[in-house]
């Protein structure tokens, strides 16, 4: 790991530290207090928008450990979510149950059935699992809409999340929750690389026949992917479900898919910023793109009949297409080289 | 290095200055009285060939209303405009910032978007009005609105009108539907579960597409052995062109006649299958055709050709231009029900205020002929409760019958509804 210069590893505690230096913990507490008095500043349409970025990350992380960590491409994972944000419906809506059973099933549904879809990836890997998980988001979006106690084509109200008799009512309350548990995922997603099953996985990626020579069991920490990469989709699905209060299965496209490839691609596959990135720079360029810019082309320009609502896609596609030719391995790269473009300042050397 | 590390400096310092002053100048410009609402349609995406002709109607009403009729009670109505590209989470954050932003109440134009931002907008009161309409939407009856009749209506009024006009055989016709997977769909099917039997119809197995398809060879050849006395279609233009070509190419049409539910019946269903093929289709829609001889179509025809000729001869202009003379009329009558203050606070209060002294108190609005006349019964959100079936004849998509009004189909009271 590169630290500051003149900053010394004498323990193995400081070692593994993940905050070093006490830039690092000023950075970090600063910007905790930040992400925490955000309801003070922040209006409902903003704190609603960090909420999208907030489940969206937690989503991302999961992907980010099966496909940039372990190297098995998912392109089904909008499938997975659905599967925790119904399972959240049908327990917490039909069933009563209370929230934090229906997060925490959730999570275990959509990574059983990540495991069921995961099998494949023994056998086959690259493009040939892509589309084995294509199939697996189609095949959840089929049962779903035709299964009676998902509520089918009209859908699924969910109630409010409530943990203790504290309803999560306002966007400020959902704000506080979604943010404590994408904190935790990020957390979690960040010491995994740290352990064993980390290494493995990240072993699997690189070579998986060198891998298994080195005694890893590859179904064993493939399917451990995907169970936890799901898992984490699960818990986003289930509090997506709880924040728009209503489910139908179009929610869950393909779309979403592979926006969530996109995601973790421009962000930085294999690093735990890099879905952070990647998320917060997609979300809010598909609100600014919506919010400001198109509608200030429609006011303020004579452009010809619906090209300004045209903008959105073709920008949003540009941007993409000029992320991966010019910054191809992500917004974490270019995080990276900043640090160390700080930490040098003013050599450049 | 030197200068390029001044031109960063000076860019910086730049940016600064404009957050900085960015508040200020908001403050000092002098803020206008008006009545806020906000819009939000799929004027991009996969919807986009309903959606942004939709789009293009409601501002243009507003243009019009503010230029001609001098706005709301002497307030201009300052519309909050998103596209939402037919995307649920978009839509959601969408009608989180209109009620941020102080609107009234909100419009969506499709019923996809309306089911995707529904609950948020009725936990918080905050009332919208949907053009295209499900039951979902309001069975039972809360805080949205539906402009016109549900995809319901179009099933019994097509229906109705196939037993009473066209079935002339002994028994019972089978009816083949072709849904479109999703609320668009479906509502015509919970509507033909709700009356087919009491209409003395026979329902075969549904199929379903998705907004996507581009071939339902499959789906029709399994319809056609079932061997259908007529074909219902609810659905959007594309995919119904795509049906409906490919019934032709299997003989199914024009063997059997084609009812179709008022999203797929548009100039563009005709634009994209092409004339010869859907000639002859029926169509359930709530609106006048183009060019009718109604009063409100002059200003229609006039703002069309002005703004957006290419939307001219369009359907769903006329559906969104109405919708956006619907909410005025909303905005006119809680006016002067309560005031322009208790409205100015774009709140709770001020959605309760809309809602209940505006909305509830809609009776016989004439949206200048356009679409039939608008009032709020209780325990019904649908606005206005007609339809008339259509015919494509010649290109064109005309009238064959008076308005029909459709009854309130109380789908909650059923076991099967949302199963």
């Amino acid at each position: 790991m590169s630290l500051p210069s003149g900053t010394r590893n004498y323990t193995y505690a400081q070692d593994m530290a993940i905050l070093r230096t006490k830039t690092h913990w000023a950075l970090f507490i600063g910007f905790l207090a930040l992400l925490f008095t955000a309801p003070l500043y922040l209006g409902n349409y903003w704190l609603g928008v960090a909420n999208l970025i907030g489940i969206t990350l937690i989503a991302a992380l999961g992907l980010n450990i099966l496909t940039g960590y372990c190297g098995q491409l998912s392109i089904g994972h909008a499938g997975f979510i659905a599967v925790g944000a119904y399972t959240a419906a049908v327990l917490t809506n039909r069933l009563e149950l209370p929230f934090l059973v229906g997060l925490i099933c959730a999570g275990f549904n959509a990574g059983l059935i990540g495991l069921i879809f995961g099998l494949p990836s023994v056998r086959v890997k690259g493009f040939y699992l892509a589309i084995t998980t294509i199939a697996a988001q189609f095949i959840i979006i089929w049962v779903i809409n035709h299964w009676s106690v998902t509520g089918g084509f009209v859908g699924i109200k969910v109630p409010y999340a409530a943990i203790g008799g504290f309803v999560f009512r306002s966007e400020a309350s959902q704000f506080y929750l979604i943010l404590s548990i994408a904190a935790l995922c990020t957390f979690f997603a960040k010491n995994l690389m740290r352990t064993r099953v980390g290494r493995a996985f990240i072993a699997i990626r690189d070579n998986d026949l060198a891998a298994q020579v080195m005694g890893i069991n590859l179904l064993y920490y493939k399917l451990l992917a995907f169970f936890i990469g799901c898992f984490m989709a699960g818990i986003a699905g289930a509090l997506l479900a709880h924040w728009i209060g209503f489910l139908n299965a179009e929610q869950f496209s393909l779309t979403e898919s592979i926006l969530y490839i996109g995601m973790i691609i421009i962000g930085g596959l294999g690093t735990t910023v890099g879905p952070i990135f990647g998320v917060v720079f997609i979300r809010l360029l598909q609100q600014i793109l919506t919010v400001e810019i198109v509608p200030f082309l429609e006011e303020n320009i004579a452009l010809p009949a619906g090209f300004a609502t045209g903008v959105t896609p073709m920008l949003f596609g540009l941007v993409i297409v000029l992320f991966l030719i010019l910054e191809p391995r992500g917004l974490a790269h270019r995080w990276t080289l900043f640090k160390s473009a700080y930490r040098l300042w003013p050599f450049s050397y | 290095m030197k200068s390029k590390r001044l031109l960063i400096v000076a860019g910086v310092i730049c940016l600064a200055l404009i957050l900085a002053m960015l508040p200020i100048t908001s403050a000092c410009t002098p803020k206008e009285k008006t009545l806020k609402i906000g819009i939000t349609t799929p004027s991009s995406g996969p919807a986009a060939e309903k959606g942004s002709p939709m789009g293009h109607a409601n501002l243009d009403a507003i243009e019009y209303i503010n230029t001609e009729l001098g706005g709301v009670a002497g307030y201009p109505i300052e519309v909050v405009w998103l596209d939402n590209a037919y995307d649920a989470a978009k839509v959601v954050t969408n009608v989180k910032k209109f009620m941020d932003d102080g609107c009234l109440m909100f419009g969506t134009s499709s019923s996809k978007m309306m089911s995707a931002s529904m609950e948020i907008a009725n936990r918080a009161e905050f009332p919208g009005l949907v053009c295209f309409n499900a039951p979902v939407l309001h069975r039972p009856p809360q805080h949205i609105y539906g402009q016109m009749p549900d995809y319901g209506d179009d099933w019994s009024a097509f229906a109705k009108y196939y037993m009473e006009n066209i079935w002339k055989g002994p028994g019972k016709p089978k009816m083949a539907m072709h849904l479109l997977n999703n609320t668009t769909g479906y509502g015509a099917l919970d509507a033909s579960k709700a009356a087919a039997d009491e209409l003395g119809i026979e329902i075969i197995t549904p199929e379903e597409h998705s907004t996507d398809t581009i071939s339902e060879m499959e789906s029709l050849t399994r319809i056609r052995a079932q061997n259908p006395d007529v074909l219902y279609i609810s659905s959007t233009p594309a995919p119904t062109a795509v049906i409906i070509k490919n019934a032709v190419e299997l003989g199914l049409y024009p063997e059997i006649p084609i009812g179709l539910g008022h999203a797929s019946i548009t100039k563009a269903l005709v634009d994209i299958a092409g004339a010869d093929i859907v000639e002859g289709v029926y169509g359930v829609f709530p609106t006048v055709s183009w060019g009718d001889d109604v009063p409100g179509m002059a200003k229609v025809i006039e703002y069309c050709q002005k703004l957006h000729p290419k939307d001219e001869g369009n359907m769903d202009y006329i559906t969104s231009w109405a919708q956006s003379l619907i909410m005025a009329e909303i905005l006119r009558v809680a006016m002067e029900n309560v005031g322009y203050d208790v409205l100015a606070k774009g709140d709770v209060e001020s959605w309760r205020a809309i809602e209940t002294q505006g909305i509830q108190k809609l009776k016989d609005y004439d949206v200048g002929g356009l679409h039939g006349p608008v009032s709020y019964t209780a325990g019904d959100n649908r606005l206005s409760k007609s339809v008339r079936i259509f015919q494509i004849k010649n290109g064109e998509i005309a009238p064959i019958t008076d308005w029909i009004e459709a009854p309130v189909v109380k789908y909650e009271e059923f076991d099967w509804f949302g199963q």
